[in-house]
C-alpha cells in the first residue's frame, strides 16, 4: 500500500514538474527565438513576460469545445491523450538526482527501476506514433490525412537509427562487467573510461537528429508543416486538445532531452553531485536540469536556423545515411566491446 | 527593319490600317487572318514577335469613329525579346457586333490563355479554340460582362445590400451558400481517385487569396487549377470613370508591395499619351524611389520564400523585414506614405526629396551589400535550402517566353531581357547595371537572380543620387502639373490654372499608348485609349503576377506537395496585382 502510495506521490510531482517544464519551455522556445529573430519576444504578461505562459493556458483551457461533425468522435477525442501520456510516462525510469537516505529509508528519485528500463522507453515511444496517427485519420481531412501518413513513416524510420545506437550504448555497459544493464539508472551510475565518453559522443550526433525526427521538432516538423498540411494532423483540433498535442511535442522534447543526458552525459553526476551526502540529491537534479536546458537550447537553435527538409529527402536520408552509419557505428562497437 | 512594311507586303488584303502612333506601330488587321498575321509575325526570322505582352479588348460603343464597323476592337500588345522587347501593337476590329467571336492565339502565344479569359470574362468576346473559355476574375454565375461600355459603374444589384430590411441579408445572415450553388466536389479534367485538395484562399502558402485545386497521386502533384479574382476589384472600371490624375492613387493598390512602380508605370503611359516627358530631377528621383522599391519588393519575396520552406525562414523574415522598414522609412519620408505611396505625377513627382533623406539614403545603400551577404551565407549554400529549390520548377527560356513570363522569372530562365536595358524608360541608359542571368531556369536560379538584381539596384540608386541633376521635380507645364505653391499667394494666372486642372483635369488627344515598365516582379503595362476627354476612354492595367501566375501548373507538375509551395514563392505573386 504504502508503496503505491509513494509512487503515486511521485508520479503526481513529476507530472507536475513537467507541466511547468512544459509551460517554460514555451516561453524560453519564445524568447529564445525572438533573439535569433532580432525580436523581444513576450514582454507584456507579468515582468519579463514570465507569466506568458499562464496566460496561453488559460487562454486554451477556456476556449470553447469544438468537435466537428465528420470526425470519428471517440478516436478523434482519445488521440491527444495517446500522444501525451508516452510523453509523460516515459519519464518514470529517468532517474533525476542520487538517491537520498532519511532516518534509515531510502529514497530514490526514480519513480521505478525496472531492469528493462531503455527497452520500456523505445516501446512508450512508438505508442506515441499512434497518437498523431489517429488524430490524422480521425479527422477526416485530406490536410491531416497526409500528416498523419507523413508521421507514420517518418517516427518508424527513425526508431531504426535510434534503436541501433541505443543499442550500441548497451553494449559498452558491458565493459568491464560480468553483465550489462538495461537500467537508466544502473547506466548512470556506472562509470566509463575516457575513451568510451569520447567514443559515445560520436554517436550523439545521430541518436539527437533521431530525437528531432521522433518528437516532430524542426527541421523534421513535416507532420503539421504549417506551410504545406497548414498544421497537418493537428488541423481539426482546437483549444485544449490541441493543447495537448502541443504538451506532448514539448514534453518529449523534455524527456527526449533527459534521456539523451542520462546516456551520452551522466545524467545527474557531476562535481558536488556524491551519492550519500544530504545535498547529493539536489544538486543531482540540477546537473540534470541544467544539462537538459543546455540540449533543449540546441533544439531550439537547429529550429532556428535550418530549412525544412523535404519529406521524400527526410526519408532518403533516413535509410540511405542514418541508418547505415548507426549500423557501422553498432559493429565498430561490439568489436570494441569484445576487444576490451 | 519595319514590321509595318513587312505586313503589308507579305498580306496586302489583310492589313485594314496602319499608323506609327508616339513611337508604336499600331496596326489594323482582320480578324480571320489574325491567326495567320500572328504565326508570321512570331516566326519570321527578322521580326521574331515571340512575347505576347497584353490581349485586351476595348469596346468602342462610345468612342467617336466608325472602327471598321465593329463595336469590339481586340488589341495585343506583342514585344521581340530578340530585338529588345520592340512594342507592336495589333488592332483587330472584331466581327459579331454586340456578341464578338475571335480566333483564339492560344496556339501561338500560350499565354493568351487568361488573357482571353479574361476577355471574355470582362468583355464576353468568345474565342473560338480556347481549350477552357471560362470566367475568372467574376464569380461563374455573375450575370453581365462588367467591361463593357453599357454597363453603368455601380447601380448592379449585389447581394449585399446592407439593410436590415432587405430579405437577401437576412437569409445571407443564416446561410452562406445555397447547396446546389456549390461547385461541383471534383473540377471536370481531374481524375476523382486522386486526392483533391483545396489549397487556399485561406492557406498560409497561397500568399493571399490564391485558391489552388491540386489532384494529387500519393504527395505527387498531378495537376494544380488556380483560381483566382477574390480581390478582383476592377482597377480597369475604375480607371475608366475617373480623370486621369486620379487613377494614380488606385494603381498603388494593384501590386502593393511595389506601389512605386504600379505608380511610374501609369505616369509613364500618360506622358506617353500626352507626348510629354518629365524633367530630370523628376527621373532621376523617379529611378531612385523605383530601385528601392524592387529592393523592398524582392525583400518581401525572399522572407516569405524562405518562410514557406519553413524552419529558418521566420529569422530571415525579421531580418529582411528590418531591412524593409529602413526603405519604407525613406518613402515615409519623401511622401507620408509607406505602403500606397502615390508620389509619383503626371510630369513628375510629387514633392522634392527632402534634405535629410539623401544622408539617411547613403546610410542604408553602405549596409544593404554587407546584408545581402548575410542572407546568402544563411541560405545560398545551406544543402538544405538547395535541395529545396534546386530542379524545382523548372521553365525552359522557350517555354517561359511562350507563357508571357516576364521578370525575374524570365531572366532566371536565361533570358538576359530587362525593359530597363532594352526599353529605357526614366533615362535608364545612363546607369551603370547587370542584368542578372541564371542559366538553371530552377527556383534556385530565379532566387541567385532576385537577391543579385538587389545588388544592382543598390548599385542604381547609388549612381542616380549622386548624380542628381539640380532643376524642377515636376513638369513646367500647368496644363499638365499644377503650379508650385508658393505661386499660388503671387500669381491670378496660377490660381486659374490649378482651378482649371482640378476641375476639369488634363486632356490628352485623342490616341491610344501602351506603355510597360520593368517593375520589380515583371512587366507592368498601362494601356491607355483617350477620347479627347478628361478621363480615359480605356483603361487597361497588364501586370506581371497574372502573366507569371499561369505557369504555375506547368512548374509544379510532378512534384511533391512540399515543391508547390516553394513554386508559389518562386513566382512571387501579390494577389492584388493578379485580381487587380
Amino acid at each position: 500500500m504504502s508503496l503505491v502510495l509513494i509512487a503515486a506521490v511521485k508520479s503526481l510531482v513529476l507530472i507536475l514538474l513537467l507541466l511547468t517544464g512544459f509551460a517554460y519551455l514555451t516561453y524560453y522556445e519564445r524568447k529564445l527565438l525572438a533573439r535569433f529573430h532580432v525580436r523581444l519576444g513576450p514582454n507584456r504578461a507579468g515582468p519579463f513576460g514570465l507569466l506568458q505562459p499562464v496566460a496561453d493556458a488559460v487562454k486554451a483551457i477556456f476556449k470553447e469545445e469544438l468537435v466537428p461533425d465528420h470526425v470519428d468522435k471517440v478516436v478523434y477525442l482519445m488521440a491527444p491523450a495517446l500522444s501525451l501520456i508516452p510523453a509523460l510516462v516515459v519519464f518514470a525510469v529517468i532517474p533525476l538526482a542520487p538517491d537520498l537516505t532519511v532516518f534509515g529509508y531510502t529514497i530514490s528519485f526514480t519513480i521505478t527501476d525496472i531492469n528493462v528500463g531503455l527497452l520500456y522507453i523505445l516501446a512508450i515511444t512508438s505508442v506515441a506514433t499512434y497518437g498523431v496517427m489517429l488524430a490524422g485519420w480521425s479527422s477526416n481531412n485530406n490536410y491531416a490525412l497526409l500528416g498523419a501518413l507523413r508521421t507514420a513513416s517518418q517516427m518508424i524510420s527513425y526508431e531504426l537509427p535510434l534503436s541501433l545506437i541505443l543499442v550500441a550504448v548497451l553494449l559498452t555497459t558491458n565493459i568491464g562487467r560480468e553483465v550489462g544493464t538495461l537500467s537508466l539508472v544502473e547506466i548512470v551510475q556506472q562509470d566509463r573510461p575516457w575513451w568510451l565518453w569520447l567514443w559515445l559522443w560520436l554517436a550523439f550526433p545521430i541518436v539527437f537528429i533521431c530525437m528531432l525526427a521522433e518528437s516532430n521538432r524542426s527541421p523534421f516538423d513535416l507532420p503539421e508543416t504549417e506551410n504545406e498540411l497548414i498544421a497537418g494532423f493537428q488541423i481539426e483540433y482546437g483549444g485544449i486538445k490541441f493543447a495537448l498535442f502541443f504538451m506532448a511535442e514539448y514534453i518529449s522534447m523534455i524527456t527526449g532531452s533527459a534521456l539523451m543526458a542520462s546516456l551520452f552525459f551522466g545524467g545527474w553526476r557531476g562535481p558536488l553531485a556524491t551519492p550519500g551526502t544530504w545535498y547529493g540529491p539536489l544538486v543531482g537534479f540540477g546537473w540534470l536540469f541544467l544539462k537538459i536546458v543546455a540540449l533543449l537550447f540546441v533544439y531550439i537553435w537547429v529550429r532556428a536556423s535550418i530549412p525544412r527538409i523535404r519529406y521524400d529527402q527526410l526519408l532518403q536520408f533516413c535509410w540511405k545515411f542514418l541508418t547505415p552509419l548507426a549500423i557501422l557505428y553498432l559493429i565498430a562497437t561490439a568489436v570494441i566491446v569484445v576487444l576490451v | 527593319m519595319d514590321p509595318i512594311a513587312v505586313l503589308r507586303a507579305a498580306f496586302p488584303e489583310a492589313v485594314l490600317d496602319a499608323t506609327v502612333y508616339r513611337g508604336t506601330p499600331i496596326v489594323t488587321i482582320k480578324a480571320d487572318s489574325l491567326l495567320a498575321i500572328g504565326r508570321f509575325l512570331r516566326d519570321h526570322p527578322e521580326l521574331r514577335y515571340n512575347l505576347l505582352s497584353d490581349l485586351t479588348v476595348v469596346d468602342a460603343l462610345k468612342l467617336p469613329g466608325d472602327h471598321f464597323g465593329a463595336r469590339f476592337l481586340g488589341i495585343y500588345q506583342l514585344r521581340s525579346i530578340p530585338r529588345n522587347g520592340d512594342l507592336l501593337q495589333l488592332k483587330v476590329p472584331l466581327p459579331g457586333g454586340d456578341d464578338p467571336v475571335a480566333p483564339s492565339v492560344v496556339g501561338i502565344w500560350p499565354t493568351a490563355n487568361w488573357h482571353e479569359r479574361e476577355a471574355y470574362d470582362l468583355f464576353g468576346v468568345r474565342y473560338e479554340g480556347h481549350p477552357d473559355l471560362r470566367r475568372i476574375l467574376m464569380p461563374d454565375d455573375w450575370p453581365t460582362h462588367p467591361l463593357r461600355k453599357d454597363q453603368p459603374l455601380g447601380g448592379e444589384r449585389v447581394p449585399f445590400t446592407p439593410t436590415w430590411e432587405d430579405e437577401e441579408f437576412a437569409f445571407l445572415g443564416k446561410q452562406i451558400m445555397k447547396p446546389e450553388q456549390r461547385p461541383e466536389p471534383v473540377p471536370k479534367r481531374m481524375d476523382s481517385r486522386h486526392m483533391i485538395i483545396n489549397m487556399g484562399p485561406q492557406h498560409p502558402a497561397t500568399h493571399g487569396v490564391l485558391r489552388l485545386i491540386v489532384e494529387l497521386d500519393g504527395e505527387r502533384v498531378v495537376g494544380v487549377q488556380p483560381d483566382i479574382g477574390y480581390l478582383h476589384s476592377g482597377f480597369e472600371k475604375q480607371g475608366e470613370n475617373i480623370r486621369y490624375k486620379d487613377f494614380v492613387y488606385y494603381t498603388d493598390r494593384m501590386d502593393y508591395v511595389s506601389a512605386m512602380q504600379n505608380n511610374l508605370a501609369y505616369c509613364l503611359a500618360v506622358e506617353k499619351l500626352l507626348g510629354i516627358e518629365a524633367p530630370p530631377r523628376a527621373q532621376a528621383i523617379r529611378v531612385i524611389v523605383c530601385e528601392l522599391q524592387r529592393i523592398a519588393s524582392h525583400l518581401v519575396w525572399l522572407a516569405t520564400h524562405v518562410l514557406d520552406l519553413g524552419g529558418t525562414g521566420l529569422a530571415l523574415l525579421m531580418y529582411a523585414f528590418r531591412e524593409r522598414e529602413a526603405i519604407l522609412d525613406l518613402f515615409e519620408m519623401v511622401c507620408g506614405a509607406r505602403l500606397t505611396t502615390s508620389y509619383l505625377r503626371i510630369g513628375g513627382v510629387n514633392w522634392d526629396l527632402p534634405p535629410a533623406f539623401a544622408p539617411r539614403l547613403r546610410e542604408l545603400l553602405d549596409i544593404l551589400p554587407a546584408r545581402f551577404d548575410e542572407y546568402e551565407r544563411m541560405l545560398t549554400d545551406n544543402p538544405i535550402f538547395r535541395r529545396r529549390l534546386e530542379g524545382i520548377g523548372i521553365l525552359p527560356p522557350e517555354t517561359a517566353i511562350a507563357m508571357g513570363v516576364t521578370g525575374p522569372m524570365l531572366r532566371g530562365s536565361g533570358v538576359k531581357y530587362d525593359l530597363r536595358k532594352a526599353q529605357p524608360y526614366c533615362n535608364y541608359d545612363q546607369y551603370d547595371f547587370e542584368i542578372p542571368i541564371a542559366t538553371s531556369c530552377d527556383s534556385y536560379g530565379r532566387y541567385m537572380v532576385r537577391l543579385n538584381e538587389m545588388r544592382q539596384s543598390v548599385r542604381i540608386v547609388r549612381q542616380a543620387l549622386d548624380n542628381l541633376p539640380p532643376g524642377d521635380f515636376l513638369l513646367d507645364d500647368p496644363k499638365i502639373a499644377p503650379p508650385p505653391r508658393r505661386l499660388l499667394d503671387q500669381s491670378m494666372e496660377a490660381v486659374i490654372h490649378h482651378f482649371k486642372l482640378f476641375t476639369e483635369g488634363l486632356r490628352p488627344p485623342p490616341g491610344e499608348a501602351y506603355h510597360g515598365i520593368e517593375a520589380s516582379k515583371g512587366e507592368m503595362g498601362i494601356y491607355l485609349v483617350s477620347d479627347g476627354s478628361a478621363i480615359p476612354y480605356r483603361c487597361r492595367v497588364r501586370t506581371p503576377s497574372f502573366a507569371n501566375l499561369q505557369s504555375i501548373e506547368l512548374m509544379s507538375k510532378g512534384h511533391l506537395l512540399s515543391d508547390l509551395v516553394a513554386v508559389i514563392g518562386t513566382i512571387d505573386i501579390v494577389l492584388g496585382d493578379v485580381d487587380r
